[in-house]
């Protein structure tokens, strides 16, 4: 029977990839993820350009702040972290010439000068929509420009002056022993990492909920089950299914990881400066910043629960969608009834990546215990730190109980479901298969 | 052997099979009949061990019919249980190899197969492109690879043509000596006239007729005359013990009460110019339709 269950599931898996669709998505996903990840350099070779160089002609009227505004874009560009380049050069010519200049190429015009109460103010000239950041830039830099004159037009002495433009020190102290100093910091890192880590997760359960309904269902519809089953046991059959859908999502994964890395091959070759080895500084601050967190140190401990979490979960949610299947007889029947299974997965998802809003919630520490949420959202909770190990181990628990609990009536549903082609009253008769006793 | 011995199925109040019991011997074809909802399927799903009895018990050679003994058992069910995607060639492995057999004995059986029933190039076409009649061919190869000491036919013959029926009718045949024991089901009564040695007719999941084809219709007591002859129809109406007279092209079919009523036909039509006078049998579509008529009056 063992040899059976293999050949059933091996059946299976190649049903699934050695299909003309699967070929075809996975191409497109390679191509997604390598152009994704080198999407500046495919700009590039387009002729556009993520970090342009930019020229600033400053005509200054007052003699006085050209050197200021200079250092000042300079400090402004270090404190964002940003690598694009900024030129500013000065200029005497009349205001005319240099508009038409501005009309040829891609400068940028500011014109300083005094008003009427001897304060500072500027004309920002630009033959069409200055990019948003870049204007961030260029009005950080006069605010910051403005102030330094003016408070170099008051009488306060440099030294003075030194001090009031400063940044302020700030020293965190958090009493807390379980939270870390970082955890500030890991908000971010939660409204902008995390969701793009767990979207992947999210796909693949929808994957694996409608590979099983879609095949349980051919074989329902085609009658070919009544000749399956008469010769493996429907728990045989139901694990087969069970274990293809869990190896080929799995196997999908994987290949994401792979292409993941093909992407990143190909940029280290095709991007000047970019190397492997160099991958934290290239990525730039994102991983810098998840650093600095400290998430780094939890790692050894988060992963390896992560994973069993993930992989109960793929199992839960497997289980369920063939014991929903084996009650239906059409993919239209299966699509209405795993609807609210896939709305649950939604609201794990949208709970994880909003897990930073719930500090303290006793509610959303429960709903990390929940089967189907758990593995999106207690991972998200353990990371910003509102749950701590002993809940991860609970929720497993709860899963694996679950799971337990599935395939314990699931069975019974299943051997009575996939040979009965009514479509009526399907919860009644769901119901009443599990209470059979055996 | 085959041994089917009391069986019952309930689902909630409607019994779908009663008390049911009948063997088949190896070698042996056996009808199963009855109107659509009679538990015919129901029958099958027990042999097959697919559903389990509420009473009584399923034996194959005196072993009771588990998941260790069904690759001895080849099935075709009424509608075509075919994975509509997969080539002939994929789906003959598939149900081969879950009968227990290597890829190998499946392709070399296969190949004996495809040939004999007049579709050798057919091995790489999909399912879903085949015609009706060549899907069918393929369910019936798919249920005997395995040489099956227990066939079930469910309805073998829906959708092929003359011609592919007298295939099928001789592969039936051929199994039939290589001591395979047959259960068949059909709506055809000449194809269970044409196969069947006994037989078995339930009406709501019971058996209300059972035995030797031949027996049955020797004892049962209505029975026909044809008659050729210059008498008119109404000179055959009114004879006692006459049910129905139909007038054929040829003939008059005269059905009478029983064999005692036929001196008296004679001797009421003697005096007329008589050409033909042939008592014969009633037909098996008749027995069934009256029957199933009684048991359901009742």
């Amino acid at each position: 029977m063992k040899s059976k269950l293999w050949y059933l599931t091996n059946v299976s898996l190649k049903k699934k990839m050695k299909t003309k669709w699967f070929v075809a998505a996975n191409l497109v996903l390679l191509v997604l993820i390598v152009g994704f990840v080198n999407i500046d350099s495919i700009i590039g070779f387009f002729g556009g350009d993520f970090n342009e160089d930019q020229k600033i002609i400053v005509l200054d009227e007052t003699n006085q702040v050209t050197t200021l505004f200079e250092q000042n874009v300079k400090t402004t560009l270090e404190s964002v972290d940003s690598d694009q380049e900024i030129t500013v050069t000065s200029s005497t010519e009349d205001i005319a010439t240099l508009k038409e200049e501005v009309k040829e190429n891609k400068q940028i015009l500011i014109v300083f000068s005094f008003d009427e109460e001897n304060m500072l103010e500027a004309q920002v000239i630009s033959k069409k929509n200055i990019p948003t950041l870049t204007y961030q830039l260029i009005s950080q830099s006069l605010n910051a420009t403005k102030q330094q004159v003016e408070l170099a037009h008051s009488s306060i002495d440099p030294e003075e002056l030194a001090r009031l433009s400063s940044p302020i020190q700030i020293t965190r102290e958090i009493l807390d022993d379980q939270a870390s100093n970082q955890d500030e910091n890991m908000q971010l890192i939660m409204t902008t990492v995390f969701p793009t880590l767990i979207l992947p997760i999210f796909m693949l359960v929808i994957f694996l909920v409608q590979m099983i309904g879609a095949e349980i269902n051919e074989e329902k519809s085609t009658r070919s089950m009544e000749i399956i089953i008469s010769n493996v046991s429907p728990k045989t059959h139901f694990f087969s299914k069970i274990l293809s859908a869990n190896i080929f999502v799995i196997s999908q994964a994987l290949l994401l990881l792979f292409y993941a890395g093909i992407a990143l091959l190909i940029r280290s070759v095709i991007a000047p400066g970019f190397n492997l080895a160099s991958l934290g500084e290239g990525v730039g601050s994102a991983l810098q910043a998840i650093e600095a967190t400290g998430i780094v140190a939890k790692l050894g401990y988060i992963i390896p629960l992560a994973l069993v979490l993930l992989v109960l979960s793929f199992l839960a949610y497997s289980l369920v969608a063939g014991i929903l299947a084996s009650m239906t007889v059409n993919m239209e029947d299966f699509q209405q009834i795993q609807t609210p299974i896939m709305f649950i997965c939604l609201a794990g998802y949208f709970l994880a990546i909003m897990s930073g809003l719930f500090d303290g919630s006793i509610l959303i520490r429960i709903l990390s215990y929940v089967p189907f949420i758990s593995c999106l959202l207690s991972p998200a909770l353990l990371v910003i730190g509102q749950i701590g190990i002993i809940d991860i181990v609970i929720s497993i628990i709860v899963l694996a109980l679950f799971n337990w609990w599935l395939i314990h009536y699931g069975l019974k549903i299943y051997k009575v479901g996939i040979l009965n082609y009514s479509q009526d009253k399907m919860w009644s008769r769901l119901f009443k298969a599990a209470k059979e006793k055996k | 052997m085959l041994k089917v011995e009391h069986i019952s199925k309930s689902y909630g109040s409607l019994k779908a099979v009663d008390d049911l019991s009948f063997t088949v011997q190896d070698g042996e074809i056996f009808g199963l009949l009855g109107e659509n909802g009679a538990g015919k399927t129901t029958t099958f799903r027990i042999i097959m061990g697919l559903l389990d009895a509420d009473e009584g018990s399923v034996t194959l050679n005196g072993k009771k019919i588990d998941y260790s003994i069904t690759d001895q058992i080849g099935f075709v069910t009424e509608e075509r249980s075919l994975l509509l995607k997969m080539t002939v060639k994929e789906q003959l492995i598939f149900y081969g190899v879950l009968k227990g057999m290597s890829e190998e004995e499946v392709l070399k059986e296969m190949d004996h197969w495809l040939e004999r029933f007049e579709i050798p190039d057919y091995k790489d076409r999909k399912i879903k492109e085949l015609s009706k009649g060549n899907q069918q061919k393929i369910q019936f190869i798919s249920a005997v690879l395995n040489h099956p000491k227990l066939l079930i036919l469910d309805e073998p013959f829906t959708g092929l043509d003359p011609i592919n029926v007298q295939l099928l009718k001789e592969a039936v045949w051929d199994l039939q000596k290589e001591g395979c024991s047959i259960i068949f089901s059909s709506h055809q009564m000449e194809h269970i006239e044409l196969f069947c040695e006994k037989l078995v007719l339930l009406v709501h999941g019971k058996s209300i007729l059972e035995g030797y084809v031949k027996d049955i219709k020797h004892d049962y007591a209505k029975k026909n005359i044809l008659i050729q002859g210059d008498m008119k129809k109404s000179d055959l109406e009114k004879i006692d013990g006459v049910i129905s007279v139909v007038k054929e092209p040829q003939d008059y079919q005269v059905k009478i009460k029983n064999d005692e009523v036929v001196p008296h036909v004679f001797e009421a039509i003697k005096k007329y110019k008589i050409r033909k006078f042939v008592v014969e049998e009633p037909t098996l579509n008749e027995i069934f339709i009256a029957k199933v008529g009684e048991a359901n009056e009742k």
